[in-house]
């Protein structure tokens, strides 16, 4: 119908925020993208991402079909091909790795939150391989897992707006979710909520604190001890709920006598008087949050010991589930969660046993998921999903590639995720994808990996599909929005890949929904609003918020054997680690590796989010690169005068596992021993033959992952702790 | 009627945000801004360290020297306030943007004209806000009468350290920033 004006509810998909956007469709075009003012996170605002969302879906590097390889494995040469061929081959092909070499010679690694990953996993039980990753060890679920096994779900979802202090560990949400650095300075304006900032760097977020505590990269453990040591010994706990929801409380006590903030003080390079101030300041401040972020998780083999030390902090703090505290929202009770669509109930016990990882890392496959959804379905109703919570580890997958052990792995499904440049040692992923016989990609770009693949399939962008935002399934509310227009040229949804190739290896009984919009529709029936389609349910009531209930564990315990919180935890005590809060050094750093640190002098933090780009994306926006169009390391003007580097020069960024380049940023918001370097970068506008760049500055190719250097609970590796030198790059 | 913008620094961030919805609304060639944000700092020695980021729109004057100084008038002050440039007399004699203290003009080559922030005027009309306002996450930017003592923003310019810039220069700008 011509002359036809839609307002559309969509979501934007360009970081996890899932902010509302109010999409302006004529004739089937999109013709403005703005914020929606209802939507409760963005209230009408963009970021520049955003706000330049039409760039993104009419850009001109964009896969809009089918691509099948024609040269050499990497040599970007394609042929495009229909639909039809591309599955039918792909689905003969893994038929074939099945009956040879069996399912688990398949796998598949995802990326952050732009697909419905229940489909994913839906289809690979149904295929029968336990090996499907994500980053998911550096990003959340260490945390979560850790929370979760001490009190029965994460307390994830801190109530800022009523806290008294708030503190900000390892996140930068002036850099990276504006609407919660908003939400921050609004109750510091509103309440006089106190924030404090944990971070080695001057942060957007570190420069509006009120206590800034600058410790040294990867030294978290030993501030969160130093805590708990004085929070105890000054006894500014919360008495009543340590005696009566907690078991372990003497041991614990007497466990952190020896982490005083006089040690913490040599190892965090913060003073002790500091220290103190701030575990006062947070301890009697109630009620106080603490919010989750990603830097914690990236720690290596410290990893999981700083969640269980912050986990054990809210807890005698008495911040659990109280209003303006750590929350736990639990899952939704009626709404057909992840979990419920994901039928791990069909992966055969042998299968699940074959996951990769899974006998070294095991509070983060089979062993520790089966241990935890038993009391989580059991005080619940419902457990956690397997996507993300119940992973193959990427390390130990990239080595079963390469060698073939413990056996062969032969195909790789990637999808909205660029493996080259989101994990660590990137050479070695890019050796093992290269020794795979098929490797498949969904993406919206030619990124370095995809060049890599046999075929290259065109991803429908938040634009073109409807977005149901649930936190991957493991909370109490859902927002549902629509697609503002069709797919264009031949994109598809990862529901519709996983739908049409699952009906080709004989899944069919099992993917009755032809759309996202049906399935979504089945997966909200429950909530009983009696809307007759998932469109009816946008327009109509889109938000689905449970009314918040505080203090659940009143009526139904925690979710843990004991049925209270753990501080002492009996599921990671049987899982075969510490039960305890107890302090791991980083694998690399100059009290780890002195040997090392002779050669490689400088602490490396190799990540952080910035503006305008998110993770790997981003680059090919011209608007937004102009904004930001190289990468750049931060050094402090007295390293820089040392080594004679100027402001913007090309500086080499170098350890023993690879040396990339990256242009001087020299700022005093790091000191004088420590560097930053950006991640992600890989250069769109290059030419294939180089893959992208990938190689020139990607700050992955730096980093190690040997499994040894891991978490032993959740295997993730370090990027935010790692020793290297730099120079300036001659000539 | 005298439209004026108020920009909290304690609240910006620097994302660009207003950089780029700015650019899509108005048009602009990829790299012509009309809404720069500029970094001041970190200064001092580490861990004793000041920062901000410092959006700058025009500053739309009630002594604008680039209305006073344009040859052929195009170069206009409203009556709401909103300073404008009129495409079709601009010479493109860059004169104005000498005598701009704020640096907001910008040379538009494939015109020959200069061009620069109108306020969004013509939003302002429909009763919407400047898209930069309506775009900024942490709510830095506000916009409203200031000679009306009941508006958001009078009420804002009450609060203790806010000025617009170089008030020294006698420029009397109509966009304030509350300083951190």
């Amino acid at each position: 119908m011509a002359g036809t004006i839609e307002v559309k509810k969509a979501a934007c998909y360009f970081c996890h925020m899932n902010c509302g956007m109010l999409v302006h469709v004529e004739d089937g075009v999109v013709k403005k993208v703005t914020g929606d003012p209802e939507h409760p996170f963005n209230q009408g605002a963009q970021c520049p991402r955003g706000a330049a969302a039409m760039d993104h879906l009419n850009h001109i590097n964009r896969v809009n079909y089918p691509l099948k390889r024609v040269g050499e494995r990497g040599e970007g040469k394609f042929k495009r091909v229909s639909w039809e061929e591309a599955l039918e081959d792909i689905a003969t092909r893994l038929k074939k790795y099945k009956e040879e070499y069996g399912a688990e010679s398949i796998a598949t690694a995802g990326g952050t939150n732009r697909t419905d990953d229940w489909a994913r996993r839906r289809f690979f039980n149904l295929l029968g391989s336990p090996n499907v990753v994500h980053t998911s060890p550096v990003c959340w679920i260490p945390n979560f897992l850790i929370e979760t096994a001490i009190y029965g779900w994460s307390a994830f979802d801190p109530e800022i707006m009523g806290s008294r202090c708030v503190v900000v560990w390892g996140h930068n949400p002036g850099a990276s979710y504006l609407p919660e650095m908003r939400g921050l300075l609004e109750a510091r304006e509103n309440n006089g909520t106190k924030i404090i900032v944990i971070d080695p760097r001057y942060s957007e977020t570190a420069a509006r604190a009120d206590i800034w505590l600058p410790i040294r990269p990867g030294s978290d453990c030993a501030l969160a001890l130093a805590w708990l040591n004085v929070i105890i010994n000054e006894e500014l706990y919360d008495a009543d709920f340590v005696e009566n929801w907690t078991v372990g409380f003497e041991e614990l006590r007497e466990r952190v006598q020896e982490y005083t903030p006089e040690w913490a003080a040599e190892k965090t390079w913060v003073p002790a008087e500091k220290i103190a101030m701030a575990a006062r300041t947070y301890a009697t401040s109630r009620p106080a949050c603490i919010q989750w972020g990603v830097a914690t998780d990236q720690l290596g083999r410290a990893t999981s010991a700083v969640a269980q030390a912050r986990a054990v902090l809210r807890a005698i703090c008495g911040n659990l589930d109280v209003p303006g505290g750590d929350v736990m929202p639990g899952p939704h009770p009626t709404f057909i969660t992840d979990v419920e669509m994901e039928l791990n109930e069909l992966l055969p016990e042998e299968q699940r046993a074959k996951q990769l990882g899974a006998d070294r890392f095991k509070l983060s496959t089979w062993p520790g998921y089966k241990l935890l959804n038993e009391q989580l379905e059991r005080v619940w109703g419902k457990g956690l999903p397997a996507e993300w919570m119940c992973e193959a580890s990427p390390p130990v997958l990239w080595r079963a590639i390469l060698t073939g052990k413990p056996y062969p792995v032969k195909a790789l499904i990637v999808l909205a995720d660029n493996p080259l440049t989101s994990y660590a040692n990137s050479r070695l992923v890019y050796e093992a994808l290269s020794k795979l016989d098929l490797l498949v990609v969904m993406d919206y770009w030619l990124t370095p990996t995809a060049l890599m693949a046999d075929y290259v399939l065109p991803a429908a962008s938040w634009l073109e599909r409807p977005v149901l935002t649930t936190t991957y399934g493991v909370s109490d509310w859902l927002i549902a929005s629509e697609r503002a227009v069709q797919p264009l040229y031949e994109r598809k949804t990862d529901y519709d890949f996983w739908r049409a190739l699952g009906i080709k290896m004989g899944q069919e009984e099992y993917w009755p929904w032809l759309t996202n919009e049906e399935v979504f529709q089945y997966r909200l029936e429950a909530l009983g609003y009696g809307l007759e389609t998932y469109e009816d349910f946008v327009q109509g009531v889109r938000f689905d918020f449970a009314p918040r209930e505080y203090y659940k564990y009143v009526e139904k315990g925690f979710a843990t054997p004991s049925g209270k919180v753990e501080l002492k935890s009996s599921i990671l005590e049987t899982l075969g680690y510490d039960p305890l809060p107890h302090y791991v050094e980083p694998p690399f750093s100059p009290e780890a590796t002195p040997e090392l640190a002779r050669d490689y002098p400088l602490i490396l933090i190799a990540g952080g989010g910035f503006m305008p780009f998110y993770h790997s994306e981003h680059r090919q926006i011209t608007r937004l690169r102009l904004l930001h169009p190289q990468p750049r390391v931060a050094i402090n003007p007295e390293l820089a005068q040392k080594l004679g580097i100027k402001e913007g020069d090309w500086v080499w960024i170098e350890t023993p596992k690879g040396k990339v380049k990256q242009r001087a940023k020299i700022t005093t918001a790091i000191p004088p021993g420590v560097v930053q370097a950006e991640r992600g970068w890989w250069y769109p506008e290059k030419g294939a033959g180089e893959l992208f760049g990938v190689w020139e500055s990607n700050i992955n190719a730096c980093l190690d992952d040997d499994p040894d250097t891991c978490d032993p609970a959740c295997g993730s590796w370090c990027t935010r702790s790692v020793l290297c030198r730099i120079a300036k790059v001659e000539g | 009627m005298h439209w004026g913008m108020v920009i909290d620094l304690r609240r910006c961030v620097g994302c660009h945000a207003c950089t780029v919805a700015c650019q899509i609304e108005n048009n602009l060639p990829l790299g012509e801004t009309w809404n720069k944000v500029l970094t001041v700092g970190p200064e001092g020695d580490f861990p004793l360290l000041v920062s901000h980021f410092f959006p700058r729109p025009c500053m739309h004057c009630e002594d604008a020297p680039c209305v006073d100084g344009c040859p052929t008038g195009a170069s206009q002050k409203r009556p709401d306030g909103i300073i404008i440039v009129d495409g079709e007399r601009c010479i493109g004699c860059k004169f104005c943007m000498l005598v701009c203290p704020y640096g907001v003009r910008q040379f538009e080559a494939d015109k020959g004209i200069v061009q620069k922030c109108h306020l969004c005027y013509e939003r302002l009309e429909q009763g919407e806000m400047p898209r930069c306002v309506e775009t900024c996450q942490l709510k830095a930017r506000h916009v409203g009468d200031l000679d009306d003592p009941g508006s958001e923003v009078a009420a804002l310019l009450k609060q203790a350290n806010a000025r617009p810039l170089y008030p020294h220069l006698g420029t009397k700008p109509s966009v304030y920033y509350i300083f951190p």
